[in-house]
């Protein structure tokens, strides 16, 4: 399956997710203090925040490519 | 909580809003500023989220509680208490010579310019070995401590570089040829060993 053949606002809903759930593990990191506490906030909240971003920008890089 | 905390929830508040509001309920906007919004939503403000909670997460574990938080540095963390000052990390802390919130890292970082995150990568390790591995029966540091972290300080000092002993070797200080922490000289650091012995010193209690 093509990335864009999942239209634009639905790549937007799927960044959004995993850009909100990296922020509330994020949030919740911030609240916890503990030595696992940066782990999770690294390699879970960092991550989805990171994935989220990427997809945004794949789904924007694919919607500029199909309007031209 | 301090400033740049409560600044990141209301930074991760807002991002969340706005992600919610644009990804969700795409028709709030009209197509070209919703492009610009939808930019400064999912890339601009998770983007600043995520390095400041990088730089929160980095000063927090510069704190002495965070350090003594695993159960088997609980005994280095009452080490700071014994009360005799021949005790080296004892009289560091009791007497201020290293701030009392950042005592652990300010001795056991490397003054270097990748120095804190050294002391990050290392503390990884030791989170591994915290739940992964388990703590070693014995807890030594793990390599020779280096002169360059006390000179950090020390170096500079009137009473350090003038006093007799220090000024006839300071030439092997910086060169590391002999150690601060030397039979002889400063050689009771923690003495985790020895703690059960000790008195400890109580603040406010004479």
């Amino acid at each position: 399956m093509k990335f864009n053949a999942l239209g634009f606002d639905r790549l937007l809903r799927i960044s959004g997710v995993l850009a909100i759930l990296g922020l509330a593990v994020e949030a919740y990191t911030l609240l916890w203090f503990h030595p696992l506490s940066f782990v999770a906030f690294a390699l879970v909240g960092g991550l989805l925040i990171v994935v989220g971003i990427a997809v945004y920008l794949l789904s924007l890089l694919s919607f500029l490519k199909s309007s031209k | 909580m301090s400033g740049p905390v409560v600044i990141l929830f209301v930074l991760i508040g807002l991002a969340i809003l706005l992600i919610a509001l644009f990804a969700f309920r795409p028709s709030v906007t009209t197509t070209p500023t919703r492009k610009i919004l939808d930019f400064a939503a999912l890339f601009i403000l998770p983007s600043v989220c995520l390095a400041m909670g990088f730089q929160v997460h980095m000063e927090r574990s510069k704190q002495t509680q965070f350090c003594i938080s695993c159960h088997a540095m609980t005994p280095w963390g009452q080490s700071l208490y014994v009360d005799d000052l021949h005790h080296l990390a004892a009289t560091h802390f009791q007497n201020h010579l290293v701030p009392h919130s950042q005592a652990c890292f300010t001795c056991h970082t490397t003054y270097t310019i990748f120095g804190d995150a050294q002391a990050k990568l290392s503390g990884l390790k030791h989170i591994y070995m915290q739940y992964i591995a388990g703590p070693p029966k014995v807890i030594r540091i793990s390599s020779p401590y280096n002169n360059r972290e006390c000179l950090h300080c020390h170096s500079g000092m009137r009473v350090f570089e003038e006093g007799p002993v220090h000024a006839a070797m300071m030439d092997q200080f910086k060169s590391n040829s002999i150690s601060c922490l030397s039979s002889g000289c400063h050689d009771v650091v923690h003495n985790t060993s020895g703690l059960a012995k000790e008195k400890l010193w109580r603040p406010g209690q004479p």
